[in-house]
């Protein structure tokens, strides 16, 4: 077993490292950068690190120029909403599958890889077709009902995985006293999944709130675009307006940035 | 007091949402493309039956084989470099030591980013003139391709900015890789193997079923993930370079309202990952791993 490693190698570990994320970073760094410089400028030759000036009149251009505030409402509208359903179904459908008997659970999850392995764009058409005939076309149903089926049948495999996890004698003892199933789910199973509620919860913010197939496909009206959509008709009206245009895209790239930052423990450091 | 059965029954209504759930947004949607396939039908009209008129049409449509030829490479292309790419930096983070944390979360983080801000995003780095990455290669005095506007770079380029949505695969493989006792290494330094040994005999067997699950994944949700970059940086150009099959799907349903030409093309992408997931069952079930 090595043990003490040196310095050297302590001190190479940084530097690949960060040479490494490098790329991982910049686009976002210049993403910054850029957003800040004055519109109607030339171009910049060479990269424009911090522009002079700071031009942070962007920001409150695009809320006049396009209904900004309307959409960032409308996309926290669905979001939330989304949310909410998402943990409901999922954790039922987590919690129904670690109550089941081996054999059961052993389908459930093949059934839900396979679920897992299906993208949106094989099924649109057709799905397309279907919200339009129960006349969910240009309604907030449309873009909702994924969360019918909890969003993604990982969140579904995540919260089964945690009540699993659980003593089983807690849940055996409030059978006993003749707890329904509902009741078990409520009062003991979910007090003790919080870090795995936080994890889906914010995950399914981001997938809704991220989201452009969706509201690309099913919403007509202006009054109901969420930012997704917002910002590619932005896009269409004003293609070559950088500064403003990345400072649209940065203000719906902040918020799912700092809900991650808040998460992503949960889901990706070393103490659960 | 209920009995065993009673309350497993009980568990399993709490399922019944989901799995409803799952029938009207997959299993319909799987079953109607069957239908709508046969045919032609423009949303408003009713549909007629056209037999395997839609199917003769893809068959000689040039620009359908185009699609499938593009979104094969880009599947040729982008699935092994992004494998690569999210099992180095599982390795390379695996270890905590301080400051892997945050070097995890910048991992992440792009894979966060909104799409369509993502495409925004590098559609000016890669703009030709005054784009970030021109800027750089022109400093470091390399060539600096025109990238999008170039029929022979688009691609590749579509595949450059995918390599850093590596999220998912990073967190997978950073979660099997801490599943892996570290007893079993302590025996392979006893026994003097060195490190490539290590990792060809002990991590690269172990970490298998989720490479391969990745693999699979990965193949199949590129027909998702190629859509909103091409949609908003090229459209598909330039001379249909970057014209992939979702797209193509895209503007034959809901441009040209021609939702049976349209299913028969969705047909073709559900039929390539149905034989992909019956494999992938095949080679679990092969190897033992019916359990997870």
């Amino acid at each position: 077993m090595r043990k003490s490693r040196g310095w050297l190698s302590q001190a190479s570990f940084y530097l690949v490292a960060t040479l490494v994320i490098l790329p991982f970073v910049m686009p976002l760094v210049w993403m910054v950068a850029s957003s800040l410089r004055t519109p109607g400028l030339p171009p910049p030759r060479g990269i424009d690190w911090i522009p002079q000036p700071l031009a942070w009149g962007n920001y409150p251009a695009i809320f006049t120029m396009i209904p900004m505030a309307r959409y960032i409402l409308n996309s926290l509208l669905v979001s939330g909403m989304a949310v909410f359903l998402t943990l409901l179904v999922a954790s039922w459908a987590g919690f129904g599958m670690a109550q089941l008997s081996r054999r059961s659970w052993r389908r459930l999850l093949a059934l839900s890889v396979g679920l897992l392995m299906v993208p949106v764009t094989t099924l649109w058409l057709t799905r397309f077709l279907l919200f339009n005939a129960l006349g969910w076309i240009d309604t907030y149903l449309a873009l909702l009902a994924p969360a019918l089926m909890g969003s993604s049948p990982f969140f579904v495999l995540l919260f089964y995985w945690a009540f699993r996890r659980l003593q089983a004698e807690c849940f055996e003892a409030a059978r006993l006293e003749g707890a329904s199933p509902l009741d078990i789910w409520w009062q003991i199973g979910l007090p003790q999944v919080r870090p795995t509620i936080a994890a889906v919860g914010s995950l399914t913010f981001i997938l809704y709130w991220n989201d452009f197939i969706n509201p690309l496909i099913y919403l007509k009206s202006q009054s109901l675009y969420t930012l997704a959509v917002g910002l590619q008709q932005f896009q269409q009206l004003d293609r070559t307006n950088w500064p403003l245009l990345l400072a649209a895209a940065l203000v719906m790239t902040l918020p799912v940035v700092a809900l991650f930052f808040l998460t992503q423990r949960y889901y990706l450091q070393d103490y659960p | 007091m209920g009995s065993r059965w009673d309350y497993q029954r009980k568990s399993a209504l709490l399922l019944l949402p989901y799995l409803i759930g799952a029938f009207f947004l997959v299993g319909l949607p799987l079953i109607l493309s069957l239908a709508v396939s046969f045919f032609t039908y423009d949303g408003l009209s009713a549909p007629t039956w056209v037999g395997l008129a839609n199917f003769r049409e893809i068959a000689f449509d040039p620009l359908f084989r185009v699609a499938l030829v593009n979104s094969l490479t880009f599947i040729y292309l982008a699935v092994p470099l992004r494998l690569l790419a999210a099992l180095g930096l599982a390795l390379l983070l695996s270890r905590p030591r301080p400051g892997t944390g945050l070097y995890r979360a910048l991992v992440f983080l792009p894979t966060v980013v909104p799409e369509i801000a993502y495409a925004l995003l590098w559609l000016w780095i890669l703009n030709p003139l005054y784009g970030p990455l021109n800027q750089i290669l022109r400093l470091l005095g390399l060539a600096a391709p025109a990238w999008l506007v170039n029929p022979e770079t688009a691609l590749p380029a579509l595949v450059m900015m995918s390599l850093f949505t590596i999220g998912e695969g990073f967190v997978i493989l950073l979660a099997a890789l801490k599943s892996i006792p570290t007893e079993v290494y302590d025996a392979a330094w006893v026994d003097g193997s060195g490190r490539w040994q290590a990792f060809t005999h002990i991590t690269l067997p172990l970490l298998k079923p989720w490479l391969v699950l990745l693999i699979f994944r990965d193949v199949i949700f590129t027909f998702q993930t190629t859509f909103t970059p091409a949609y908003i940086m090229t459209g598909g150009g330039p001379y249909f370079a970057t014209l992939f099959l979702p797209m193509l799907v895209f503007e034959e349903a809901f441009d040209r309202l021609r939702f049976g030409v349209g299913s028969v093309m969705m047909l073709c992408m559900i039929l390539f990952t149905l034989g992909l997931l019956v494999l992938l069952f095949a080679i679990f079930q092969e190897w033992g791993y019916e359990e997870v």
